[in-house]
C-alpha cells in the first residue's frame, strides 16, 4: 500500500485527487496538512483521512509521498520541504509562476533525490492521447500547425490575485496545452507572441483574463493558443481543451472534454453538460502512485513542468515588451 | 443599366445572376479563356469577347463587374474608371494597398461608383451578430474569434496557388474578417501572424492571427486552405456578460444522397435565406448608383481591409508584430 499525503486544498483539483487516491486498492490517503486549517480539517472530514496541523509533524509522519495543491506561489517552499523530507512529489500545474522559482523546484528534489511530478492530467485524457497515436503512427505524416484553446470560467479567489497565483488566464490556461504539444509533438518551444489582458472582468478581477499566443515550435511548427477565463456563468461546463493539427496528410480535431450529455434542468433554470469517459485525473494519480513504488519520476517530471512555465514567462515578456520572445 | 462581366468563373456567373435579379442586364462577358466567356454569355443572353478592355468599352455597358485574379485588378477600376463606367470589384480590392490608392483616385477622377464586394457585411448571421454586439446584450465586448475556410480553391495550376498573385488564404480569404472586424470594433492597432504558405508536398496554407483593435479588444483570426474538404466559419464574440457564438456546422438544413454505383455521396449543407447576401450587395451598388443610399461597404474600407492583411502578410515575414 503506497500512502500520500495531500499539502493544501487550495486548488480545487485536490478534491478530484484525494478520491482517485481513495478509489485505487494499492494507494491510500495518509493525512492532510493545510495551511488554512479550517479547509483541511473539513477535507480531512470529507475525505477520512487525519488532519494535521504542524507541517514538520506531517512530513514526518508515515508517508511515501506528497501531492502539493496549494496557491501556485507556495508551491516552491512546499516542495522544499517535502523532498528534505524525502516524500516523492507530484506537484499542481503550473509548476511554479516564474522559471527562477520552477528551476529551484527541480533542483530540490534533484539533490534530494526524490521524484517530482507536475500534475499535467491531460496527458491521460483518452481522446488526446488517441490523437498522439494517430500522430505517432505516422498515418497523418508531418505536423505543420496547430490551434488550440483552454477556455474556462473565472474562478476568481485566489486565482485571481496575483500576489498568490503568480498571474491571471495566461497563467492558468497556458501550461496544459503547452505540455500537450511538447509530448505530442516531442518537440520544443522556440518562441513566444501574446495579447493579453483583463478583457472582459474589469468590475471583478485584477489579473489577465484571456491570453491570444502565437508560438514557434522546433521544425518552424506554428502554434496558436487561447488561454481564457472567458466562459460565461452560464455556460453549459467549466471550459474546453481543444486542438486542431494541420499536418501533411490531413487534419486531427480533439475536443478533449466533449464526452457529455445535455441536462436541461427545469429545476435549476439551467442547461448544462454532463461529462461521461474516463477521468484522466486517475491515470495521472495511478502513475504518481506507481513512480513512487518503484522510486522513479513520474510520467510527467518537473522538468515537463518548468517547460511550460518557461512559455508562460515568455508569453507574459512577450506582451510587455511588444515583440516576440524567443526561448 | 448593361453589365459587363470579367472574369467568367464562379464569381463572375454568381455576380451576373445577382445583376440579373436586381434588374439590370448583362451585356457583355469577357475571359481570356475563351469557351468561359462563351459559356456564361450564352446562359445570359449576351456576347462573349476575350479581352477585357473591349468590353469596358463597349458603348452600351454601364457597369463592369471585375472577377479576374486579384493582381489584375487595378488595371481594370483605372480603365473603367477612365471610360466612366461604374465598377463592381470581387474583394480583395487589390493585390496591395499602393493598387487599392490608386484605383480610388481613378475611381474619383473619373466620376464613377467603385464598389468592392465585402460580402460578409450582408450575411445575416453576421448582421445579426453584429446586432447583439451593438444591442449590449453581452456588456462591452473584450474578445472576438473568427475562423474561416476549407479546401484550397483552385485547381493545380490555378492563380490561387501563386502566393504571388493570391496572397494566400490571409488576403483572399481572411479578409472577410478583418474587415467585419474593423467594421464592428473599430480600426486595429498591431497585428501578428504566421501563415503557412505551403506549396509542396502538398499546397496548403494556414494562417493564425493575433490583433489588439484600438478600443482594447483583443481579436483571434483563424483562416484555412489546409482543409481536404469543404468549407466552415465560425465566431465566437466575448463580452463582460456573456457570449455569442455562431457556427456554419450547425447547419438549418443538411442533406445527404444515398451512395450509388454513379460516384461519391455528396453532402450538401446549407442556409437558407430568401435574399442572398450577395443579391444585397448588389442591391445596395444599385441603390448607391442611382443616388438613393450610400452603401454599407467604401473603397475606403476595401483599401483598410488590405492593410490589414498586408500588415498581416509582412508579419509572417518579419517574424515580429506589425502596428497599423
Amino acid at each position: 500500500m503506497i500512502k500520500i499525503g495531500i499539502m493544501s486544498f487550495a486548488h480545487m483539483h485536490a478534491n478530484s485527487y484525494a478520491a482517485c487516491l481513495k478509489s485505487l486498492p494499492d494507494a491510500s490517503l495518509a493525512a492532510i496538512w493545510d495551511d488554512n486549517p479550517k479547509r483541511g480539517k473539513a477535507m480531512a472530514r470529507t475525505f477520512g483521512a487525519p488532519f494535521i496541523a504542524d507541517q514538520g509533524t506531517f512530513l514526518r509522519g508515515d508517508m511515501d509521498g506528497v501531492i502539493i495543491t496549494s496557491e501556485n506561489v507556495k508551491h516552491r517552499a512546499m516542495v522544499e520541504a517535502a523532498a528534505a523530507a524525502g516524500k516523492w512529489i507530484l506537484c499542481e500545474k503550473p509548476l511554479a509562476p516564474g522559471v527562477q522559482d520552477a528551476k529551484a523546484i527541480v533542483a530540490a528534489c534533484k539533490k534530494a533525490r526524490v521524484g517530482l511530478g507536475t500534475a499535467f492530467p491531460c496527458r491521460y485524457a483518452l481522446p488526446l492521447m488517441e490523437a498522439k497515436a494517430q500522430l505517432d503512427s505516422g498515418a497523418f505524416g508531418a505536423v505543420y500547425a496547430v490551434a488550440c484553446t483552454n477556455h474556462g470560467q473565472a474562478p476568481g479567489g485566489w486565482f485571481a490575485d496575483e500576489a498568490l497565483s503568480g498571474g491571471g488566464a495566461t497563467m492558468d490556461h497556458t501550461v496544459h496545452v503547452a505540455d500537450l504539444l511538447r509530448w505530442m509533438l516531442g518537440k520544443e518551444f522556440t518562441s513566444v507572441y501574446c495579447e493579453l489582458g483583463n478583457q472582459l472582468h474589469r468590475k471583478t478581477l485584477k489579473t489577465d483574463d484571456l491570453g491570444s499566443l502565437n508560438l514557434e515550435m522546433e521544425g518552424g511548427i506554428q502554434v496558436s493558443h487561447l488561454a481564457s477565463w472567458s466562459r460565461p456563468k452560464t455556460f453549459p461546463t467549466w471550459g474546453d481543451v481543444t486542438l486542431e493539427i494541420i499536418c501533411e496528410g490531413g487534419v486531427i480535431n480533439v475536443d478533449a472534454f466533449n464526452q457529455k450529455l445535455t441536462c436541461f434542468d427545469d429545476n435549476a433554470k439551467r442547461v448544462g453538460w454532463v461529462p461521461w469517459g474516463d477521468n484522466p485525473d486517475l491515470g495521472l494519480i495511478q502513475d504518481f502512485v506507481n513512480a513512487v513504488r518503484d522510486r522513479r519520476d513520474p510520467a510527467v517530471t518537473g522538468v515537463d513542468g518548468l517547460c511550460a512555465t518557461e512559455v508562460t514567462e515568455a508569453a507574459y515578456k512577450a506582451f510587455r515588451t511588444g515583440k516576440v520572445v524567443k526561448l | 443599366m448593361n453589365v459587363a462581366i470579367l472574369g467568367c468563373g464562379g464569381m463572375g456567373r454568381l455576380h451576373a445572376q445577382m445583376a440579373v435579379n436586381c434588374g439590370q442586364k448583362v451585356s457583355v462577358c469577357a475571359d481570356t479563356v475563351r469557351p468561359a466567356a462563351i459559356r456564361l454569355a450564352k446562359e445570359f443572353g449576351a456576347r462573349a469577347v476575350n479581352d477585357p478592355e473591349s468590353a469596358i468599352m463597349a458603348k452600351d455597358v454601364d457597369i463592369v463587374v471585375i472577377t479576374t485574379p486579384t493582381t489584375t485588378h487595378e488595371v481594370l477600376v483605372t480603365t473603367a474608371a477612365a471610360a466612366g463606367k461604374h465598377i463592381f470589384c470581387e474583394k480583395p480590392f487589390a493585390r496591395t494597398s499602393a493598387q487599392c490608392k490608386r484605383a480610388i483616385a481613378a475611381a474619383r477622377k473619373g466620376g464613377v461608383n467603385l464598389f468592392v464586394g465585402h460580402v460578409v457585411r450582408y450575411f445575416q448571421e453576421f448582421e445579426a451578430l453584429r446586432a447583439q454586439v451593438q444591442g449590449g446584450i453581452i456588456g462591452e465586448p473584450g474578445w472576438a474569434k473568427l475562423y474561416r475556410g476549407g479546401i484550397y480553391p483552385g485547381a493545380p495550376g490555378s492563380w490561387f496557388r501563386d502566393y504571388d498573385q493570391s496572397g494566400g488564404v490571409t488576403l483572399d480569404c481572411m479578409i472577410h474578417d478583418l474587415d467585419w472586424l474593423r467594421y464592428v470594433f473599430g480600426e486595429p492597432e498591431r497585428i501578428y501572424c504566421q501563415a503557412l504558405m505551403r506549396t509542396a508536398p502538398t499546397q496548403m496554407d494556414y494562417s493564425q492571427v493575433t490583433m489588439r483593435m484600438k478600443s482594447g479588444l483583443i481579436a483571434t483570426v483563424i483562416g484555412t486552405w489546409a482543409h481536404p474538404s469543404g468549407f466552415k466559419v465560425k465566431v465566437e464574440i466575448c463580452g463582460e456578460s456573456g457570449m455569442l457564438q455562431f457556427d456554419s456546422t450547425d447547419a438549418p438544413f443538411r442533406a445527404e444522397a444515398r451512395q450509388t454505383a454513379a460516384g461519391p455521396t455528396m453532402i450538401v449543407p446549407s442556409n437558407p435565406v430568401s435574399v442572398s447576401p450577395y443579391q444585397l450587395e448588389w442591391q445596395d451598388f444599385i441603390d448607391w448608383i442611382e443616388g438613393k443610399s450610400l452603401p454599407r461597404v467604401t473603397a475606403r474600407d476595401a483599401l483598410r481591409a488590405v492593410e490589414m492583411a498586408e500588415a498581416a502578410l509582412k508579419s509572417v515575414a518579419k517574424r515580429q508584430p506589425v502596428t497599423l
